[in-house]
């Protein structure tokens, strides 16, 4: 589904990512684990075309993301919840629902979407009428997921939806994200600094550091791998 | 007449006149506040966009020859709606070419958000279309004059004889000016269209993940809040004469009431130029006229001392 091959990007010329390929096939969990400063985020802005890439590829079905406006990206079915959740703090909790579904396909199913979003995030039904701004942080969380998840998209992106929360609400977000993955059979591809958690449930995982992918393979072979044990699990 | 009946009078008459010169005032406010408080543009061209819909207005008058197929008073108010769609062109056609280069996604990590950039270009485009003003249109007062214009309605007597009269120029300009904002109003609250603006205002980046055109955003927005300012312009332009540097003397109502009204909020900027048009109007009562300015700003002051977030401003953290 997703396809990205020897991408190196960054900002101004300073490049962050060198020569770095990815893949998520279609109904995956794919996680990208590794230290502050690796290029996590970095990478997904690259897919959503917030930053430059400085050369190689990033292909979505096919078709090469490059060459389309960074606005036009949601509208093939790539949600982005970002970093640092970024609501619309000034909008109610619904507008940036419904802003979610300014894509053609949240727009077709955006009754029935609005229905189960509100099943799997019953707090987002309660704050409906609040502006997003006012809200906790787990509260801003499920809004950005929420949002996310309005649009019907195909792959949904996440951005480390455990930072800055409480521990107990970092595990309660966890465990909705898979509730809805079940639910939904929605392709995911998670960028986490909570590694063990992060890769517990993937189908694949990549470590990435300084840029670069130093190991990949399936969650559970990460996880058992010595490298990953000491530098990450504290084993 | 006793004393207090002239001075209740006089009062009513001064809050009847703030009323009706406060709604073109709010109108006014309105288009500064779509791209002030919503886009967070510094624009000091405001004032000069308002003057070349004064212009655009009184030329739809004379060069199409509308008084004479629509009759002298329908025809300068479609002249004055006429222009609003060419300054939507002219709005669009700034923010495309200049605007964009120091506004949006482009400027949102610089120190400032780019208002040092906008600053200096808005200056500068305010300085061109002045002078470029004079010297085609000449330095002589215009209007765009309506039998109504020295007209009026008188309401009463009531109250043993009081009575106070309603210029009609001016009423009509004043429903105008509401009627639009209540459609603007409708527009930016309940439609996707407004919805995407004030998203794409509030968090650029995270509008473009929801696959909302940020610049094109950007440029409505812009568009929309010129247009709005020279309507009110056009409107005002049927009672008051205008020149060049007409400007100037508006964009800092303009500001002061977007203040007033509190940042991000349309309806209260429509509020701010209101409160702006009664204290102008209910300061003549006591104090000579020349002072009538000194006084909006003593009101300001007042305003942004004691309720800093203005009349309607909200305390949300912008992310």
């Amino acid at each position: 589904m997703l396809e990205i091959r020897n991408l190196s990007a960054g900002y101004s010329e300073i490049a962050v990512l060198h020569d770095l390929s990815v893949g998520v096939e279609a109904g995956q969990f794919v996680s990208i684990v590794g230290p502050n400063g690796a290029g996590k985020s970095t990478l997904f802005k690259t897919i959503s075309g917030t930053v430059k890439p400085m050369g190689g590829e990033i292909l979505f079905e096919g078709e090469n993301l490059m060459k389309l406006a960074p606005a036009a990206r949601p509208h093939l079915g790539i949600a982005h919840v970002p970093e640092g959740r970024q609501v619309f703090s000034s909008l109610t909790v619904l507008e940036n629902l419904e802003m979610g579904a300014i894509t053609e396909a949240g727009k077709k199913n955006w009754a029935q979407t609005l229905e189960q979003i509100y099943s799997w995030l019953p707090v987002l039904e309660d704050r409906a009428g609040q502006f997003a701004g006012t809200l906790s942080g787990g509260e801003q969380q499920m809004v950005a997921i929420g949002r996310g998840l309005a649009s019907s998209p195909k792959l949904l992106m996440l951005d480390e939806p455990s930072m800055g929360l409480a521990p107990a609400i970092a595990d309660f977000v966890f465990d909705k994200l898979m509730e809805i993955r079940k639910d939904a059979g929605l392709t995911i591809l998670l960028v986490e600094q909570r590694v063990a958690e992060a890769l517990q449930v993937a189908d694949k995982g990549y470590v990435l550091e300084t840029g670069r992918v130093v190991l990949e393979g399936d969650g559970e072979t990460l996880k058992a791998d010595d490298r990953v044990r000491q530098a990450y699990l504290g084993m | 007449m006793t004393e207090t009946q002239i001075l209740i009078e006089s009062t009513l008459q001064a809050i009847a006149a703030g009323i009706l010169i406060g709604a073109i005032y709010g109108l006014m406010c309105v288009g500064l506040a779509m791209i002030f408080g919503i886009m967070r543009v510094i624009n000091f061209a405001q004032g000069d966009f308002m003057m070349i819909g004064m212009y655009a207005a009184f030329f739809a008058l004379t060069l199409l020859g509308l008084p004479s197929f629509l009759g002298p008073v329908v025809g300068p108010y479609v002249a004055v709606l006429l222009a609003a769609p060419l300054l939507y062109g002219f709005g669009w056609l700034i923010h495309r070419t200049l605007i964009r280069r120091v506004t949006g996604i482009e400027t949102a990590d610089l120190e400032g958000e780019g208002h040092y950039a906008q600053l200096i270009l808005t200056l500068g485009i305010a300085l061109i279309l002045q002078n470029g003003a004079m010297i085609l249109f000449g330095a002589e007062l215009i209007s765009i004059r309506t039998p109504l214009s020295s007209d009026a309605i008188f309401v009463g007597p009531f109250l043993d004889g009081l009575a106070v009269f309603l210029n009609k120029a001016r009423l009509v300009s004043a429903c105008i000016s509401v009627v639009i904002i209540v459609a603007l109003w409708w527009v930016i609250k309940s439609t996707t269209l407004g919805k995407s603006l004030r998203a794409a205002a509030d968090n650029p980046e995270a509008a473009i993940y929801m696959g909302i055109d940020v610049d094109r955003s950007h440029r409505t927005a812009f568009a929309l809040g010129t247009a709005i300012t020279a309507t009110a312009g056009g409107l005002l332009a049927t009672n008051y004469p205008f020149h060049p540097f007409v400007g100037l003397e508006y964009v800092i109502i303009m500001y002061a009431g977007v203040v007033l009204g509190g940042i991000g909020s349309v309806i209260g900027a429509f509020w701010g130029g209101m409160a702006i048009g009664l204290v102008q109007q209910l300061s003549t009562i006591i104090l000579p006229t020349q002072l009538q300015n000194a006084t909006i700003f003593v009101f300001f002051l007042l305003i942004v001392i004691l309720r800093p977030q203005g009349f309607f401003g909200r305390n949300v953290e912008r992310t």
